[in-house]
């Protein structure tokens, strides 16, 4: 792809930065009204229509902030960590096909499913680095309870990716994507299933927000952050959950890809790729709102007693089932 | 169960000649003057006579040349209260701790406050005034003059006040402190708690208590007996009803004034529904806490209307200001009924889904269940009451045992439940509400007419009284001693916290980091205790204090 002004404008703006940060943001309302009609409350509704701009004037309120760094705490790290979870994040989504192509176009290649399963693992060491190098004693347990609960879900959750892959036998996620004229929900629900779940726990969110349990250890890692390394890491939480949702979406939802009807395909694809990632964040929301955080020992246990055996078992499913389910992949 | 004359002559037969003075003025209340250093022969033989004795609290008075102290013996009904002086220049007295370990708490507030030094104590320290109070000032004696205060406050606020997290105790030991409160998401009122944790597993802890001390008990001394009600009702916003009933009862009982039946009825539906609505706001904090919020959302939406019917009966949401020496201060109109009934039907029903919840859901179960054990034996030694006793199957009520307002009238159960965690203490305040619910629709039948209120002179009688309710949190206790006048002599109160945060040390440790909130709200504490605002720069060492001139001051030039 030659570098001109589509190149720029598919970058920064469509469906690149810009698109990102405000569907980030909109995730974000969207996840906050989601969670605030099941626990049968407003949500926001002030700032702009039904609310939609109060995510923009919290992170515009947190940049005002003063922004404090800890004299005890590592600078560099302290400094480094919050733009590096965010810059991977972003990063991350760049192999993410949206409007039916990547951001940069082309830039899909036979593998890239390993290349996002490895920047999300390294974004979220960034994390436990955020709260390790703060020196505070409940960012410190936060931090290794990061690392903890990292450690149990991170294999079962690549073990679930390798079976979609294996059934449209590429690591290439646009193809992975394309291949899905049956979606794989439908042909794997098993998998589906089990990979929400666990991405539940990747992701931090009730029964699993035990690195950040504020009724035990204030805020978790993030305690010692304020201001603009606060809004660093809070956007990069936001972009975690789409990305999140965006790989369910691109595993067992044929990614971008629904019914065409009038106009150019680009706007159809990411019209259903906004809706089927708002689909993913409604269901991680509606499991979120029926359960009680677990306890760490109890999710490690739960990981490597039940989760490891169960993902390969998972695995084993379906290779057994793939003569069954190959005429229906495209 | 015992008689309070079984007890009385008990004392009488074992240690005659070191009983000085006998008295039992009212029924289920004895008044035992012991020989001075006697009171732990009379304690050990009650303790060891009769099953489920405890001590409720100790009262310190000054009587002007010598300390009168009170422990408050409660041998499940009756309140033994056995009497020892110490004089004023050598306060000092034998430790109970050794026998029954439920004292300590009490002992250290008798010295923080009064001085007395009791002998043998394991950890005698301050309990409730703050670190940098000076030296050899106790407020509650009589002579104590608050210019002490002025005159140290270049003082206060002192280093002695700051504790650091995060100190490795030795080299090679992998134990952190972890210094939770006193401002923690988890904790609704100030109060310190120091962990040391290893890991994510809890070593020790050990609470300091007295953040909001706001010095009530000194201040009830100078104001008239019908003034104090409203000051004690203050001593908690939740539980105000029972503050309340609990001074009335104890300053009738001095005057021998007896209240009408109505005011009793009263009574009783004002303290239950204030039961219900601190059960309630407890079973929404549990949900807060083990993150699972929906149920904190939803278990305080059906509070809000055990709130209106308190407005509709009362005028006021919270602070009720309802009841008063000699009965209550407004009439319930029996037109409200039928509304009453039927908001506590549908939250009946209600209640029926969040005990379903509570036993059934996978998730609170698991961050419930054999978490926070306080086993029966532990519960008895270390004196704890209410919810969190009946949940260690200790059947332990005051309502049933000491019956105060209409109480003995009305058919209720006393929910125990055999498990001793923190589930079985959530579920006895689940059950608790059904019950209370039945006694309310029962008073509302059965409200007697009449008047609902007997004038009472402001000067009561010399005398004094013990006087218990069951709090929503366990038993509460008020002693007040009356000199004649128009003024309290002395008013002291238990407040069913501090009987039960004592257990914490025993629940907690050994367990989780994770447990910490779930178990530490399964005992419903609720931290009563100094307000100034003193400023301290830590690094410099200067301390100066703000005025609220200062503060308005520096708003303008914002």
């Amino acid at each position: 792809m030659p570098i001109d002004l589509v190149f720029f404008l598919r970058v920064l703006i469509f469906p690149g930065f810009a698109f990102l940060l405000a569907f980030s943001l909109f995730c974000d309302w969207f996840e906050r009204k989601v969670r605030a009609r099941m626990q049968n409350r407003m949500g926001p509704s002030y700032t702009g229509p039904i609310g939609l701009l109060q995510p923009i004037a919290d992170y515009i309120k947190l940049l005002t902030k003063e922004d404090i760094i800890p004299a005890q705490a590592s600078r560099l790290l302290f400094t480094v960590a919050p733009v590096l979870a965010l810059s991977l994040f972003v990063f991350t989504f760049y192999y993410i096909p949206i409007d039916g192509l990547n951001i940069i176009p082309n830039s899909s290649f036979e593998g890239d499913l390993i290349l996002v399963l490895v920047l999300i693992t390294i974004a979220e060491f960034t994390m436990f680095l955020s709260g390790w190098s703060s020196t505070n004693p409940y960012s410190g347990i936060g931090a290794t309870r990061v690392l903890t609960q990292f450690l149990g879900y991170d294999i079962p959750l690549i073990v679930f990716a390798i079976g979609p892959a294996f059934l449209s036998g590429s690591l290439s996620m646009a193809t992975i994507a394309k291949k899905q004229t049956v979606p794989f929900v439908a042909l794997t629900p098993w998998t589906f299933i089990l990979f929400l779940i666990t991405l539940q726990a990747e992701l931090g969110k009730d029964p699993f927000d035990i690195p950040h349990a504020e009724t035990e250890i204030v805020a978790g890692y993030v305690t010692e952050f304020s201001g603009r390394k606060l809004a660093f890491i809070e956007i990069a939480k936001d972009i975690q959950v789409v990305l999140g949702a965006a790989l369910v979406t691109v595993l067992f939802l044929g990614g971008p890809y629904g019914p065409v009807l009038l106009g150019p395909s680009a706007i159809w694809y990411t019209f259903w790729f906004i809706v089927k990632v708002l689909a993913v964040i409604f269901l991680l929301e509606y499991v979120g709102s029926v359960a009680a955080r677990l306890r760490i020992d109890q999710v490690v246990k739960a990981n490597w007693r039940l989760m490891m055996p169960i993902s390969l078992l998972a695995l084993a499913l379906t290779i057994v089932c793939e003569p069954l389910l190959s005429p229906l992949v495209g | 169960m015992t008689s309070v004359e079984e007890a009385v002559s008990l004392l009488k037969d074992k240690l005659g000649s070191k009983v000085i003075e006998c008295k039992t003025p009212k029924p289920r209340r004895a008044y035992v003057l012991m020989k001075s250093g006697y009171h732990r022969d009379a304690i050990s033989l009650l303790l060891e006579t009769f099953d489920e004795t405890g001590v409720s609290t100790i009262t310190g008075t000054d009587l002007g040349s010598e300390i009168e102290l009170n422990y408050h013996i409660r041998c499940r009904g009756p309140v033994v209260t056995i009497k020892n002086k110490v004089p004023k220049e050598k306060p000092q007295i034998m430790t109970i701790t050794d026998l029954i370990p439920g004292a300590a708490l009490y002992e250290r507030e008798v010295f923080d406050l009064l001085g007395v030094v009791f002998q043998g104590h394991p950890d005698l320290k301050r309990l409730i005034l703050s670190d940098d109070w000076p030296e050899g000032s106790y407020p509650l004696r009589k002579d104590w003059d608050p210019q002490i205060l002025e005159k140290n406050a270049h003082n206060l606020g002192g280093q002695s006040s700051i504790v650091n997290g995060g100190e490795v105790e030795g080299a090679t030991s992998s134990v952190v402190k972890v210094i939770v409160g006193p401002q923690h998401p988890a904790l609704h009122e100030p109060e310190r708690f120091s962990f040391k944790i290893d890991g994510e597993v809890v070593v020790d802890v050990e609470p300091r208590l007295g953040y909001v001390h706001r010095g009530i008990e000194k201040a009830a001394e100078r104001l008239m007996f019908f003034q104090d009600v409203h000051l004690v009702e203050r001593i908690c916003g939740i539980c105000n009803a029972a503050h309340t009933i609990c001074f009335s009862q104890a300053v009738e009982s001095i005057g021998n004034i007896e209240i009408p039946p109505k005011a009793r009825y009263l009574r009783t539906i004002i303290h239950e529904l204030n039961r219900i609505h601190s059960h309630l706001l407890l079973l929404g904090v549990t949900g807060f806490e083990l993150g699972y919020e929906p149920l904190f959302q939803y278990v305080w939406r059906d509070r809000e209307p055990v709130l209106d019917i308190i407005e509709m009966i009362t005028g006021n949401r919270l602070l009720t200001a309802f009841n008063t020496i000699g009965g209550v201060r407004r009439d319930l109109k029996p037109d409200i009924h039928e509304k009453i009934k039927k908001t506590m039907n549908k939250l009946k029903k209600q209640m029926r889904f969040y005990k379903n919840i509570i036993e059934e859901d996978p998730s609170l179960r698991l961050r419930t269940r054999g978490v926070g054990i306080l086993k029966p034996s532990s519960a008895k030694k270390l004196c704890v009451v209410g919810p969190v006793a009946r949940g260690s199957g200790i059947s332990m009520d005051i309502r049933r045992d000491d019956a105060y307002a209409a109480y003995d009238e009305i058919p209720f159960n006393v929910i125990t439940y055999e498990d001793c965690d923190s589930w079985a203490r959530l579920m006895v305040r689940a059950e608790e509400i059904v019950e209370s619910i039945d006694i309310i629709n029962y008073v509302l039948d059965h409200v007697p007419g009449g008047p609902y209120r007997v004038k009472v002179p402001r000067k009561q009688p010399e005398g004094e009284a013990v006087s218990r309710v069951e709090a929503p949190r366990g038993e509460l206790l008020h002693y007040v001693k009356s000199d004649g006048s128009a003024y309290p002599y002395r008013v002291k109160v238990r407040s069913p916290t501090l009987a039960n945060i004592i257990s914490f040390r025993e629940i907690i440790r050994g367990s989780y980091v994770a447990d910490i909130p779930a178990a530490l709200i399964s005992l419903d504490p609720c931290f009563s205790c100094t307000d100034r605002m003193a400023f301290v720069d830590v690094n410099n060492d200067r301390k100066w204090h703000w005025s609220l001139n200062d503060i308005k001051r520096l708003k303008k030039r914002s």
